[in-house]
């Protein structure tokens, strides 16, 4: 029993960055735009909210600071696919590259430094639930956030003005220049959302999940939250239940081991990756036929040569 | 291939685009774009070294100076440049093909794992020649079969190759660290390595250099590759797939297998370049093997254009630039990653402000 | 409209309206007028500057000279946005709805709501107001799950929606099946009693008389008649008005080719096919087509004729029934090509063009075997021959060496026709063969289709040019909604015969 708590909130601890990392890259994709540099922007949202948790003191200014380096990544992602018409893979790597540059730069300094970042706050009440207390409800605040974060995602995206003009971006983009909308503004709008959400699931990495900062701390979430949008088929509301299922696997490991199994850590972290193919595999052609249609455009366009 | 490829019998056929009267006014923008992209990323690098406190005048110079005119870093240069050609080219092919090979980081890994294991499987006292072929044949099958699943996926599930072979880099890269913790492991105290190959089967240097024939593999398979996607029906027909693939349908081709043959070929060069690493420069599998090696060469082959004999000036550039970042470090004390800022500012030059065309949202 | 008193004015007036491009002059001093409760028919053939103009109403191109009225003042219309506030409203031939979103979401598009869509409010406006037009639409059903005739309501109700009084339908007739022409005349007669004015395009002489109460009738950019009422003028005088003076008939000649004892070109047999959508698109079809024999294929548009040539030609898995071409069955695109045989594809920039290979590269994409040199392809063979074919059929296509992305339409259309009509084929599917070329290069393919059935080919052409299938089939088969709806020989040819067979009349 206490194993499967531990999993499970495990899974809903280490999940929420990716999940944050996944949403962003879900408001990106519904414009059409895919972004490989989310793997960037949690890096730099993992450094930025580190940097200014450490000299602050405040892990919530740590967080905004996070998700606003995010964002300026995703803004030259935006501006390179958008206005200058890169490649989107190509562009999504490059800005990856830049965020490893940078971080590695300013962040040398940070390695090893204590930082006072999220601690856990149990929610009184509600965390003594027994099991879904102890796995929803003795979180730090960030996943709380998230809890509120999902829901509005979905509203935006499909209730609003703003989120219609983004669907549309991704769906059909001469509908909007129909309408006298700018879709080069829409694209470059939920471009940089998203990244403001990947800085957000990087802070949450480095100030309340590790508490730490190293180089190339991210190791591949970013990856796994674009890979994600696809398992879950653009929908907000999939992507936290994915996240927490990749969370899970991740959580595995340490749980049996902590029990004294021997188990083989590299099998595990390679689950999330085999399920995701496997998944993608199985669903393939109809998770491809529910996508974005601008964005299976980016999908099926030859690279130039 | 014989040298009679390279004889200019019908190349005025094959690349019709010759040259025009009028061509030096737009080679002249090009130029000019081209150093004008470059001066911009050198300038804000050197911004973000003046923020760190480093002359960024002297930081730069002392790079170029340490790279360039040091023997030692000049075939340094060599050395790393090698798997950089092959694993852009394992980019270029597939591109010809209309596909994404996102996948080299996980194919070197696991090319290289195939040797390892082609040299464990043989053992210390086979002789090296056989553990040398053996290595070459193990690495390029396994890279193949490796990028043979994303496109079968593609195939099969309609599983865009961009991510699949993204993904199995993870998948890769933790069959790599499971294979050098547990059942390869040499020493169960020390580093989790793998037993170091023995020197007969090491990749012989060019006499008078530390520098191994990795780079004369790698500039033959240039050449290779370039004559089959110029002069090959093969390399004429995942062209026309790359171009058209309804018009590749229609006129009778074979799309799926000329799909799934582009990105194989794709797998098994970057497969070779995982090998050529291994057996020319770590002779040992360990956890940070080939890191980014994949992900270099895909930016690589973008800043050539993904076309053959551009690819060895770009990895040439890019080996530079690596090379350098250690010089960076050992001058100027700051992060050898550092370097990664510069290459993607000279990317992001070449991606945003070169680009034959625009998008026309 | 004479119950009305007050003072009358046109909702749109357009005076010596002129655009040229570089070396086309897409409209030179053209007029009309649009008035309130009138529908105006638009009439041209294609590339007559109908589109042209209506770009300089809708303002997304500007004219060089000219002026436009809009219920008595001057406008200068620079942009849709500026268009649509002066109560102007186009519903493109392409409809420019989101397939993925509901009817209410595409609505929103259009119309303010803030910051929320308030779906629910908006489905309650739509449903009022497709009341009150009398265009059944359901607010909450998803675009890509209705009828191009549903889309169209939706588009016509946005348009009304978002405030206009002069409603612009361009070519909407074109993509719909006869009941739904009807049901969208209705509409259109419904707006017209309520004083919208209605400018419609079309190039079909019995919708004007149908519908419309004014006609202006553009030809090489240039008004021919000009806010006329269509009862005053013939169908012959309205026909010489598009066209101008009638061009000389190919003479018709009979099939002279042996028919017995050979193979026939295509045979098909019982086909049941899918669409792209997943609908029945061929509903057991079952013809044959003989060696020496040109059969025409005529139908509205959208009657299956596209599936149908992709079933003949292995492209499109039939449900259940057999192709064969001479003899030999057919399961794939490879199969068709080694048995003979050859096609022009309906929309040869999206089904046989690369963009960034040469013209030269493009003719052996015809699924013949490639010609062997000492390596790879022998391209001087492939220059000479080709040159030869070219002077033989003489279309005069482009250079060899050009890129095929820097040709236009109807020079594409010639490479395309130079390659596969110069093969010996066996059997020859030809869609809108004469699509973008101009007059003499039509006569030409003509004669080309017929020079290959005479030398034995079975010829399976489709065309929306009546006239055209006339002058040269030996036989029309007539499709309408998937079916084989009549056979005509040739001695019996009756264009309203065929027009009947075509809206699924009885024959």
């Amino acid at each position: 029993m206490s194993l499967i708590v531990d999993v499970l909130s495990g899974g809903v601890r280490g999940g929420t960055s990716i999940m944050y990392g996944a949403l962003g890259e879900t408001v990106s994709e519904r414009a059409g735009v895919i972004n490989l540099g989310t793997e960037g922007s949690m890096l730099m949202g993992a450094l930025g909210g580190y940097i200014v948790c450490v000299e602050t003191g405040s892990p919530w200014l740590g967080a905004l600071a996070g998700a606003l380096a995010g964002a300026a990544l995703s803004l030259l992602h935006a501006y390179l696919v958008v206005w200058r018409g890169a490649s989107q893979f190509a562009s999504g790597l490059t800005l990856l590259f830049l965020a490893l540059g940078l971080t590695s730069l300013f962040g040398a300094t940070y390695v090893g430094k204590p930082v006072d970042g999220f601690s856990r706050w149990d929610v009184p009440l509600l965390s003594d639930i027994p099991v879904i207390g102890t796995v929803l409800f003795q979180q730090d605040p960030l996943v709380y956030l998230s809890f509120a974060v999902v829901p509005f995602i979905w509203w935006l995206l499909f209730k609003t003005r703003a989120g219609l003009l983004i669907r549309t971006a991704g769906e059909r983009s001469e509908s909007l220049t129909v309408h006298g909308y700018s879709v080069k503004a829409v694209r470059a709008g939920a471009v940089t959302a998203g990244g403001f959400l990947a800085g957000i699931g990087g802070a949450h990495l480095s100030i309340a999940y590790a508490n730490a900062w190293f180089e190339n701390m991210v190791s591949g979430r970013g990856f796994i939250a674009v890979a994600l949008v696809i398992f879950a088929v653009w929908s907000p509301i999939r992507v936290m239940g994915g996240a927490y299922l990749f969370g899970m696997a991740l959580a595995l490991g340490s749980a049996l081991q902590a029990r004294g199994y021997n188990v083989n850590q590299f099998a595990l972290d390679a689950i999330p990756f085999v399920l995701t193919l496997a998944v993608l595999a199985l669903l393939g052609k109809k998770t491809v036929s529910s996508s974005p249609a601008e964005l299976k455009k980016v999908f099926e366009n030859a690279p130039p040569t | 291939m014989s040298a009679t490829l390279l004889t200019p019998e019908s190349p005025e056929v094959a690349e019709p685009e010759e040259a025009k009267p009028d061509r030096l006014r737009p080679i002249l923008a090009t130029v000019w774009r081209w150093t004008s992209a470059l001066g911009v990323a050198l300038i804000i690098f050197s911004i973000l070294l003046l923020t760190k406190g480093a002359n960024p005048f002297q930081a730069l110079g002392d790079m170029f100076k340490l790279t360039f005119t040091s023997s030692r870093s000049v075939q340094e240069i060599f050395i790393q440049m090698a798997p950089l050609v092959l694993g852009a080219l394992a980019v270029a092919v597939p591109a010809r093909a209309g596909l994404t090979n996102v996948g080299g980081e996980g194919q070197i890994i696991i090319g290289a794992v195939a040797a390892c294991g082609a040299f464990l499987f043989l053992g210390d006292s086979a002789p090296g020649g056989l553990i040398i072929v053996a290595m070459f044949a193990a690495s390029m099958i396994a890279g193949a079969l490796w990028a043979g699943i994303a496109a079968l996926m593609r195939l099969w599930a309609g599983v865009n190759e961009a991510i699949s072979t993204l993904l199995l880099n993870f998948v890769a890269l933790d069959i790599l660290l499971f294979l050098i913790y547990q059942p390869w492991r040499e020493s169960r105290t020390g580093q989790p390595t793998t037993r170091e190959l023995v020197d007969t089967a090491k990749l012989p240097v060019i006499s008078g250099t530390q520098v191994h024939i990795g780079i004369i593999i790698a500039v033959v398979v240039t050449v290779i590759v370039w004559a089959v996607m110029r002069y090959t029906r093969w390399g004429f027909k995942i062209a026309v797939a790359g171009g058209n693939a309804e018009a590749a349908r229609r006129s009778g081709l074979n799309v799926s297998m000329l799909v799934l043959s582009a990105l194989m070929i794709g797998g098994a060069l970057a497969g070779l370049a995982g090998m050529i690493h291994f057996a020319g420069v770590e002779y040992k599998l360990r956890p940070g093997f080939g890191y980014q090696l994949g992900y270099t060469s895909f930016l690589a082959c973008w800043l050539a254009r993904h076309q053959p004999f551009p690819i060895l000036v770009a990895a040439f550039v890019f080996a530079s630039l690596s090379v350098a970042g250690d010089s960076l470090q050992l001058d100027s004390s700051l992060p050898a990653a550092t370097i990664n800022v510069l290459t993607a500012l000279i990317l992001m030059a070449v991606l945003g402000w070169t680009a034959k065309r625009k998008v026309s949202v | 409209m004479e119950q009305h008193v007050g003072p009358r004015r046109p909702l749109l007036a357009v005076l010596g309206l002129t655009k040229h491009f570089a070396a086309v002059k897409a409209n030179t001093e053209v007029s009309l007028e649009v008035w309130p409760g009138e529908v105006h028919a638009l009439v041209g053939e294609n590339g007559a500057g109908k589109s042209t103009l209506l770009k300089m109403i809708y303002g997304v191109y500007h004219p060089d000279a000219g002026q436009m009225i809009v219920e008595g003042t001057e406008a200068v219309i620079d942009s849709p946005a500026e268009a649509r506030r002066l109560g102007i409203g186009m519903v493109f031939q392409d409809l420019r709805l989101v397939p993925a979103l509901t009817v209410a979401e595409n609505i929103a598009l259009a119309i303010p709501t803030g910051v929320t869509l308030k779906l629910r409010a908006l489905s309650q406006q739509i449903r009022e107001a497709s009341d009150k037009h009398g265009l059944s639409v359901d607010p909450n059903a998803k675009v890509g799950h209705l009828s191009i005739g549903e889309r169209q309501r939706v588009e016509i109700l946005k348009v009304l929606m978002t405030g206009a009084k002069l409603v612009i339908l361009d070519e909407p007739t074109s993509v719909l099946a006869p009941q739904e022409v009807e049901a969208l005349f209705s509409v259109v007669e419904h707006l017209r009693s309520q004083d919208f004015g209605i400018l419609i395009v079309t190039h079909k002489l019995d919708e004007v008389r149908t519908i419309a109460n004014t006609a202006t009738v553009l030809r090489g950019g240039r008004t021919i008649l000009e806010n006329v009422k269509p009862s005053d003028y013939t169908n012959d005088e309205l026909i010489e008005a598009m066209v101008g003076k009638s061009v000389s008939d190919l003479t018709r000649r009979a099939s002279t080719v042996v028919t017995t004892d050979r193979a026939m070109a295509l045979t098909m047999t019982g086909i049941n096919a899918k669409g792209d959508q997943g609908n029945l698109a061929l509903k057991g079809i079952s013809l044959t087509i003989a060696p020496g024999e040109l059969v025409g294929i005529a139908g509205v548009a959208g009657s299956g004729q596209r599936e149908l040539c992709e079933v003949a030609l292995g492209l499109r898995p039939p449900v259940t029934g057999e192709v064969t071409i001479v003899g030999k069955k057919i399961g794939n695109p490879r199969d068709a090509l080694s048995a003979g045989a050859a096609s022009i594809p309906e929309d040869p920039v999206a089904d046989s063009i690369v963009g960034r290979l040469t013209v030269l590269h493009h003719m052996v994409l015809n699924g013949r075997r490639l010609p062997a040199g000492k390596v790879g392809i022998d391209w001087q063979t492939v220059k000479s021959t080709t040159d030869t074919n070219n002077d033989r059929l003489g279309l005069h296509i482009a250079a060899t060496s050009r890129n095929v992305s820097e040709l236009s339409g109807g020079n594409i259309q010639r490479v395309i026709l130079t390659r596969e009509l110069s093969l010996d084929a066996e059997l020859v599917v030809a869609a809108y063969p004469s699509r973008g070329l101009d007059i003499a290069n039509v006569r030409r393919t003509q004669e080309i289709l017929l020079e290959c059935r005479d030398k034995g080919a079975g010829v399976l052409m489709v065309s929306e040019d009546l006239d055209e299938l006339m002058s040269i089939a030996d036989r029309i088969l007539v499709m309408h909604d998937g079916h084989i709806s009549g056979e005509i020989i040739n001695a019996d040819f009756d264009r309203q015969r065929i027009g009947q067979l075509m809206i699924g009349g009885a024959a």
